[in-house]
């Protein structure tokens, strides 16, 4: 059975409608990534299922009840906020067993379930500390184990690691994943941030404007994206305007840049003289003895790769990733560069010009 | 000659040491990152260098010529702090002209180098609204562009992509950098996240409890760190403790536990306690090769570009190897394979004096 549910959801503030026509399903234990530009309405999406909102129109559903109109704090949902919220005058068992507590646990019991879940997030060592003796990243890590601590079997999770610095983002996000999974939680995490969305969701919502954009596992998101937009946030990919000039024998599709050059894509989908943007992405950019002119225009090291920012002759920039030992171009060399027909993909131009469709506010 | 040159500045705040004889020079026209955890000292050093905040000892100076009691506003620096204060009643435009206004540029460039700015920050469409109208990353990004133009010939940036969201922050770290160059403005700029100093510096400095960890270009800091600390926070490293116990040339030989690896090292001694540093990204595995060491493959996460293997290897726990996205269909989970690296992918160090795990503690 899905564990959570919004049909038909509407959300309007005034006259800006945060969320129109929300229909979405969760199942249970599945962790789940709310991905958009600020303002997309992902905040909402979450605030309505835990009870914070309520939708202007629609239903939303946990566990086959309709909870629409139950409120909050009769709905069993943990919630984790971007700032830390933890009560700083109480030491840390007394933060994490807050919960417990108010719903008529002895004491006994209480200490028990905060011991419980303070050791799962390892904090265990320091249930005696105050909030504010601890890193950002213990404290958010405390306030999970503090949403958990009240037996919610769904979380929402909005922002939880933004305030926080990036390489701590990185291991509590790995943290936090695999300690849901181990207690069969089932996870809404609410970021802007398309790497952590990737790298800890079995499935990304991406929303954009209100609207779910599009929806899949980040594998099927990012080898496969199915429109432009999802192609250009969730991971790099260079985008370049062109036409269909042939559809081939074997079954692709050749296209023509703006300066006159080809390139050709797997696959049959569009008719010659179809304006399209074609999108491949920097790892699947190659160089070789022929291919599409285009001059170096810096080279940046990545860590465990290179990337080369080129200029083509279309004016197109097109960067493309070359392995961190490798020798690199210098700035104002020509290069050739051809695509893994295989990994790029064709979309219909949009009409309102690929700019417009790549907004991201 | 260097532009700005810090030479032994310590800064104490109580029993907090902010800046522990902090020593750096920044070229001109360099673009250079101070990179570190929060309280590092990052922004202490940054105050100082503007003027805002006073050493306790050392000097300061911008182009040879002591600066360190200056005030700020003789020192021809302009610093976009984390807290950016807009004019409230001025357009988003005329917030940005104002430094070309006062210093009585001409008008036409003034206005060519002000449309180039707002194109940069992405927000041409908004340039005559009030900032009160703009969202938190918006104004911030007014901030930036209002820095950039006030003239002067050295930029300090306090982390000024912090408040962005993560899919803006990509196209301005390029925008930006490329901006400040064709300006050919010297840059220092201020952050926590290692991602954004490898893609932008010419030159990063790598800060802790005050302390100048190490300083050079991003591939020196990432192919080459100073200590287990640099080697684990710029780009992941699998860090894993041993004892030499031979050498051929310059490549020894590590006993951890119930494995042996190997490292090019010319320093440390057979019976030397010491600590192996590998990149995630320079960790290979292979289900067909002899590795030093096997284990089970636990999780495979799939991120975009790369995808991250950990691997359970009995004795050493957790070792994640990063590969790029294309080997996601060769492996499972539940697989055995081997890890190896090139040796001279490994940086060895002595044991840290403070513990290994305080050592590489990331906040």
């Amino acid at each position: 059975m899905p564990k959570i549910k919004l049909e038909h959801v509407v959300m309007r503030f005034g006259t800006v409608t945060a969320a129109r026509d929300i229909n979405v399903t969760i199942n249970s234990g599945e962790y789940v990534t709310i991905l958009g530009p600020s303002g997309c309405g992902k905040t909402t999406l979450i605030k309505m299922i835990s009870g914070i909102l309520h939708p202007t129109e629609g239903r939303v559903l946990i566990d086959g009840a309709d909870v629409t109109d139950v409120p909050i704090e009769d709905r069993d949902v943990g919630y984790v906020f971007q700032n830390i919220a933890l009560f700083p005058h109480m030491d840390l068992k007394d933060n994490v067993g807050y919960g417990p507590r108010v719903r008529d646990m002895s004491r006994e019991e209480t200490d028990a379930v905060a011991e419980e879940y303070l050791s799962l997030v390892r904090m265990l060592d320091r249930s005696g500390y105050l909030p504010s003796e601890l890193s950002g990243g213990e404290q958010q890590k405390v306030a999970i184990a503090r949403a958990l601590a009240s037996g919610s079997k769904v979380i929402m999770l909005d922002e939880p690691l933004s305030a926080l610095d990036a390489r701590v983002r990185v291991e509590l996000r790995y943290d936090i994943r695999r300690l849901v999974k181990k207690l069969g939680i089932t996870v809404l995490h609410v970021t802007h941030d398309q790497e952590e969305a990737m790298s800890v969701s079995d499935r990304i919502i991406l929303m954009r404007k209100g609207t779910i954009h599009e929806t899949g596992t980040p594998l099927e998101i990012y080898r496969d994206p199915k429109s432009i937009f999802a192609a250009y946030f969730i991971g790099e990919t260079n985008l370049i305007e062109c036409t269909v000039v042939k559809r081939t024998k074997k079954g692709n599709t050749q296209v023509v840049l703006r300066d006159g050059s080809v390139t050709r894509v797997a696959g049959i989908r569009f008719e010659v003289g179809d304006p399209v943007v074609l999108s491949v992405r920097p790892e699947h950019v190659y160089t070789a003895n022929d291919g599409i002119r285009a001059v170096v225009r810096d080279v940046v090291f990545m860590g465990t790769y290179w990337r080369v920012r080129t200029e083509a002759d279309s004016q197109d920039l097109i960067d493309y990733n070359i392995s961190a030992d490798t020798d690199t171009p210098s700035k104002g060399d020509v290069v050739y560069l051809v695509f893994n027909k295989k990994a790029a993909r064709l979309f219909a131009r949009p009409i309102q010009g690929l700019q417009e469709e790549i907004v991201l506010e | 000659m260097p532009v700005i040159r810090m030479t032994d500045v310590c800064k104490r705040f109580g029993d907090a040491v902010a800046a522990d004889r902090l020593n750096l020079e920044v070229e001109d026209g360099e673009y250079l990152c101070i990179l570190g955890p929060t309280g590092a000292g990052k922004t202490t050093a940054m105050r100082m260098i503007c003027g805002l905040t006073l050493p306790d000892s050392g000097t300061i100076s911008f182009d040879g010529e002591d600066v360190t009691e200056l005030e700020t506003a003789k020192r021809g620096a302009t610093m976009l702090s984390q807290q950016y204060s807009l004019f409230p009643h001025m357009s988003v435009m005329d917030n940005i002209m104002f430094g070309p206004m006062i210093k009585e540029w001409d008008p036409e460039d003034s206005k060519k180098i002000a449309a180039n700015l707002l194109h940069m920050v992405h927000l041409e469409s908004r340039s005559k609204e009030r900032p009160t109208h703009l969202s938190g990353g918006q104004q911030q990004r007014v901030a930036l562009a209002r820095a950039m133009a006030s003239g002067s010939r050295i930029l300090l940036l306090d982390e000024p992509l912090r408040a962005l969201d993560a899919r803006l922050r990509l196209e301005l770290r390029k925008d930006l950098k490329s901006m400040v160059k064709s300006m050919g403005l010297t840059a220092v700029h201020v952050t926590h996240d290692q991602d954004e100093a490898l893609e932008m510096a010419d030159r990063i400095a790598v800060i802790r409890n005050g302390r100048i960890l190490q300083v050079g270009t991003p591939r020196e800091v990432f192919d080459t760190p100073a200590t287990p600390f640099v080697a684990n926070f710029v780009g992941r490293s699998n860090v894993i403790t041993g004892k030499v116990s031979s050498r051929e040339g310059d490549t020894i030989s590590v006993d951890c536990g119930p494995v042996t690896v190997t490292a090019m090292d010319p320093v440390h001694g057979i019976g030397d306690d010491v600590v192996v540093a590998v990149k995630i990204g320079n960790t290979r595995i292979s289900k067909k090769e002899e590795g030093f060491f096997s284990g089970r493959i636990e999780r495979i996460l799939y991120e975009g570009v790369s995808i991250t293997v950990e691997i359970a290897v009995e004795g050493l726990g957790l070792i994640s190897s990063k590969l790029p996205n294309r080997k996601f269909d060769d492996y499972s989970e539940g697989d055995e394979v081997s890890v190896r690296w090139m040796p001279s992918a490994a940086s060895v160090f002595d044991i840290p004096e403070c513990g290994l795990e305080e050592e590489l503690r990331v906040e």
